[in-house]
């Protein structure tokens, strides 16, 4: 049989503003993509929906608890680092360079390039909100305060930066930039 | 050709050509206007600074211009253009009425023009693709309804016996259109240019998604289709393939389309069944979607050496091309773990690019170049021309889709790189920004290489035009009147016969689209313990509420979701995800499907006041890389204090607890917060004029975005 024969076997009647439709078979790759899609559907819902499938949230919980052992582990290998260990870092050259890179990139914004304080208190005087310490100025950069806007940086920040920006923070006490916000919190004298 | 040949009657009319031919003209002016808008908007993505500082034509406000121009005011004046032409002569009829389609199309353009006015204004309703204020929204319900009974009187009085497949993807267009927009924009109006839907959070999600999902489905899939069975067969000369497959194809696709629209909603807190319905439905789209697309195609059997030569033909095979790509990325990105990655990002932009610039854009330019020398009774000007504008806009749909995957698939994995001790690997938001920022300038010049191939072809009109013979003689068309059928004159076959009974097929092709629409809506707009009501979750304050609507005006869900996904990334990046209650007072939702910025649901008391009050004056003040534009109006304008009462007393009629005293001094309770929030900032140095201005409601939204959810009363 020619093309030609099989053309004129396949056209139907219709006319319509002299469009004419063959009427071919449907193609057998495309009705099986159709059956195999309506398969999977039905598969896929019946699994999720009415058997084991995981829903959403079990499969959430079940990445949340390896991640809470990641978290856990990495915490405990962080072990809290004493007063003098940080007072130390204040005299490597280093150290406050990293320290300064890491305010200028995180701290700036809320406490100003100098320190000085805007959003946030300044950081160049002697009194504290939540204690001047460095180990407690440490644990406010680790856990921020949340219920003042201030974020907690363990999530961003490794153990070894946050040491260092405390570290750049001490180095700038007593600074007096221009601009400077005015006191708050208590006097803390080392 | 196959009536039964008895003594017949003659009838001689002539087509209403002059309605196509506005149609056509609106249709490259329209074009012009929402393609240069996109490229604009664009470059703004690109570059902060071209958002000038100026209210009207900030991204977020611009934004739907160009979404809605595309849409209803491009694609939407190619369809009428392309459906008063072939259904007159499918049928062998005029037009029931010429005054009902003068009044259909000078409708539709005034509808247009109040949309590209009103938008810029920040009057919105501020749910994607269906923004426009009740008044608008209301005349697009009348003017499509003039439309529908113009065109099932138009088929009532044809002389054709059976209807043809364009026919049958027109009738599923105008019905299903009319049930979409209708339902979506049911809403109660605070003002002329205010109104708030009355469903609320995941019920408005719903709801709005459904229609979005299936506007894209029929006022920019089936109405193409019904284009594509008329023009391509007529371009081609060629018989369409499979009159078998158009039938199994139309209705797997009228019938599934509908239900897919949960797809858009994977991964938030949408009860997780219509999800799973969103995604498998999004599946078993495929092969339907590719029904027309193999259709298409074959029909071009036999005309394939013309294709090298013919603009048209080239059109019709690259867009017919760019479309089975869509829907099979479509439903690819459903699956829940590519939505997963997808989802917010550019992905979705480039996906739906390659439907638009690729799909509808080429169908219309083969329909425009096909039309316009018969309609104007001339030869087109340039074939050469019409050949450039094919290859310049081929390439730039490529360059601007090929741009946005990498932009999309970049970030999405930034957004989700965890490290082995647990951390996110790009914890500051900004950074997966900078880095698609070129991409974001290549994409704008492939808007705009798609554009100048718009003009070139603005100007092969022009000039065909133009050189067209000023006095045409109307064509007389004859054709014999259609007698009372009998059963045997409609044929054997069951779809044959349901040809011949239009009113029946519109039925039947209405019930298809119904039982999706009825098995996923129903429970969530009549249960009410679809969302289970938490005591700890409150009302906004009167003064958040404005700050709500001020967030909704100036477009910020088009950049910002409100809406943190349970998966591990998310959590560590924006804390605990989003639940269901969180939002049920929420008119309109703002989850958002963008994250061009950062998702906000949990940004409450992140920041202090000052915080936001110096972001919103320079985003770069806070973020020195930010992309994000400068708000400088939300410092002059002053607060609407007066309309509070009235907004309270609609939020209170749809059902949220406010107490009358609250309602009755709404106002007041507004002046307390904006004074308590003011004089926390004027002692931190902000001018002391501020307490009466709009950022001061902005931050009291923004500071209680997640707030009821930090006090712990919601597991």
């Amino acid at each position: 049989m020619t093309q030609k024969d099989d053309e004129q076997k396949n056209l139907t009647d219709h006319e319509y503003d002299g469009i004419r439709e063959y009427d071919y078979q449907l193609p057998t790759w495309w009705l099986n993509l159709f059956y195999a899609s309506i398969v999977f559907a039905a598969g896929y819902f019946i699994w999720y929906q009415w058997m084991d499938g995981r829903s959403i949230q079990e499969e959430y919980q079940a990445e949340k608890a390896k991640l809470d052992i990641i978290l856990a582990n990495e915490a405990s290998k962080s072990a809290t680092v004493s007063e003098a260990d940080l007072l130390a870092l204040v005299k490597e050259p280093a150290q406050i360079k990293a320290g300064k890179e890491v305010f200028q990139n995180r701290c700036a914004v809320c406490h100003g390039a100098q320190g000085q304080g805007l959003i946030g208190p300044n950081l160049t005087d002697e009194y504290w909100l939540h204690g001047g310490k460095l180990a407690q100025i440490a644990q406010t950069v680790t856990n921020g305060i949340p219920e003042k806007g201030m974020p907690p940086w363990g999530p961003l920040l490794t153990p070894q930066q946050i040491h260092s920006v405390v570290a750049y923070i001490r180095s700038i006490r007593g600074s007096n930039p221009p601009n400077a916000k005015a006191a708050q919190g208590e006097l803390y004298k080392e | 050709m196959n009536q039964p040949e008895k003594a017949q009657e003659f009838d001689s009319f002539s087509y209403d050509d002059d309605i196509v031919k506005k149609f056509v003209h609106a249709t490259l002016i329209w074009g012009f206007i929402a393609m240069l808008a996109g490229v604009f908007i664009a470059s703004q993505l690109a570059n902060w600074r071209l958002n000038l500082g100026l209210p009207w034509i900030t991204f977020g406000r611009l934004r739907p211009v160009h979404t809605n121009g595309a849409i209803f005011a491009f694609a939407g004046n190619a369809v009428f253009a392309g459906v008063y032409y072939s259904m007159q002569r499918l049928l062998k009829t005029r037009m029931y009425s010429d005054l009902l389609s003068r009044v259909h199309f000078w409708g539709w353009q005034l509808i247009i023009v109040a949309a590209a006015i009103t938008l810029p204004l920040g009057y919105t309703v501020g749910k994607e693709y269906a923004e426009l204020e009740w008044p608008i929204a209301f005349a697009i319900n009348v003017i499509w309804v003039i439309f529908a009974f113009n065109f099932f009187k138009t088929i009532q009085i044809r002389r054709e016996r059976h209807i043809y497949v364009a026919i049958w993807f027109y009738i599923a267009t105008i019905l299903t259109t009319a049930l979409l927009h209708v339902l979506n924009t049911i809403q109660i109006p605070v003002s002329m240019w205010k109104s708030y839907p009355i469903y609320s959070g995941v019920q408005d999600a719903l709801v709005q998604w459904w229609y979005g999902h299936n506007a894209v489905a029929f006022v920019l899939t089936t109405p193409f289709l019904g284009l594509m069975y008329y023009f391509l067969p007529k371009a081609a000369d060629r018989p369409v393939y499979s009159y078998r497959l158009s039938i199994v194809h139309f209705w797997s696709l009228v019938f599934i389309y509908i239900w897919a629209g949960p797809h858009h909603l994977l991964y938030t807190a949408l009860p997780e069944w219509a999800q799973t319905l969103g995604m498998i439905f999004s599946i078993m789209l495929i092969a339907p979607s590719w029904g027309g697309m193999i259709n298409g195609l074959l029909t071009l059997r036999g005309a394939w050496n013309r294709v090298r030569t013919e603009p048209i033909l080239k059109f019709f095979v690259a867009g017919l091309t760019f479309y089975g790509m869509a829907t099979l990325e479509g439903p690819l990105l459903s699956i829940k773990s590519i939505s997963a990655v997808g989802h917010y990002t550019d992905w979705i932009i480039g996906h739906v690019h390659g439907g638009t610039l690729g799909w509808n854009g080429f169908i219309t330019f083969a329909m425009v170049y096909w039309l316009v020398p018969r309609l104007w009774n001339t030869k087109l000007y340039s074939e050469k021309l019409a050949n450039l504008h094919f290859w310049v806009g081929f390439l730039g749909t490529l360059t601007y889709v090929i741009s946005m995957w990498t932009a999309g698939i970049t970030q999405g994995l930034m957004w989700r790189a965890i490290d082995a001790s647990g951390k996110l690997v790009y914890p500051d938001f900004i950074e997966t920004v900078t880095r698609i920022v070129p991409l974001y300038y290549v994409r704008a010049v492939g808007g705009a290489l798609y554009l100048s191939g718009f003009v070139i072809m603005l100007y092969n009109i022009y000039r065909t035009i133009a050189l067209a013979p000023k006095e045409v003689e109307p064509v007389v068309v004859r054709a014999p009147k259609l007698l009372e059928p009998t059963f045997e004159m409609l044929g054997r076959k069951p779809h044959r016969i349901l040809e011949g009974l239009p009113g029946l097929f519109a039925v039947l092709s209405f019930v298809a689209v119904a039982v999706g629409t009825f098995i996923e809506l129903t429970p969530a707009v009549l249960s009410s313990d679809y969302v289970a009501v938490n005591p700890a979750v409150k009302p906004y304050s009167p003064l958040q509420l404005q700050g709500r609507d001020i967030y909704v005006r100036e477009g910020c869900y088009l950049c910002h979701s409100q809406m943190v996904r349970p998966l591990i990334s998310e959590t560590l990046r924006y804390g605990s995800y989003s639940r269901a209650e969180e939002s049920v007072y929420d008119r309109p939702f703002q989850w958002g499907s963008k994250r061009t910025g950062p998702d906000l649901a949990r940004v409450g008391g992140k920041y202090p006041d000052l915080w936001h009050y110096r972001h919103m004056m320079d985003p770069r003040d806070v973020t020195p890389d930010s992309i994000m534009p400068i708000y400088p109006w939300l410092y002059r304008d002053k607060i609407d204090f007066d309309v509070l009462k009235k907004k309270l007393q609609v939020m209170k009629s749809l059902g949220v607890p406010y107490t009358d005293d609250e309602v009755e001094h709404a106002s007041d309770l507004a002046h307390e917060e904006a004074h308590r929030i003011a004089s926390g900032l004027v002692a931190q140095g902000v001018p002391a004029d501020t307490e009466d201005k709009d950022i001061i409601a902005l931050i009291a939204y923004l500071q209680r975005l997640g707030a009821d959810f930090k006090k712990g009363l919601i597991q």
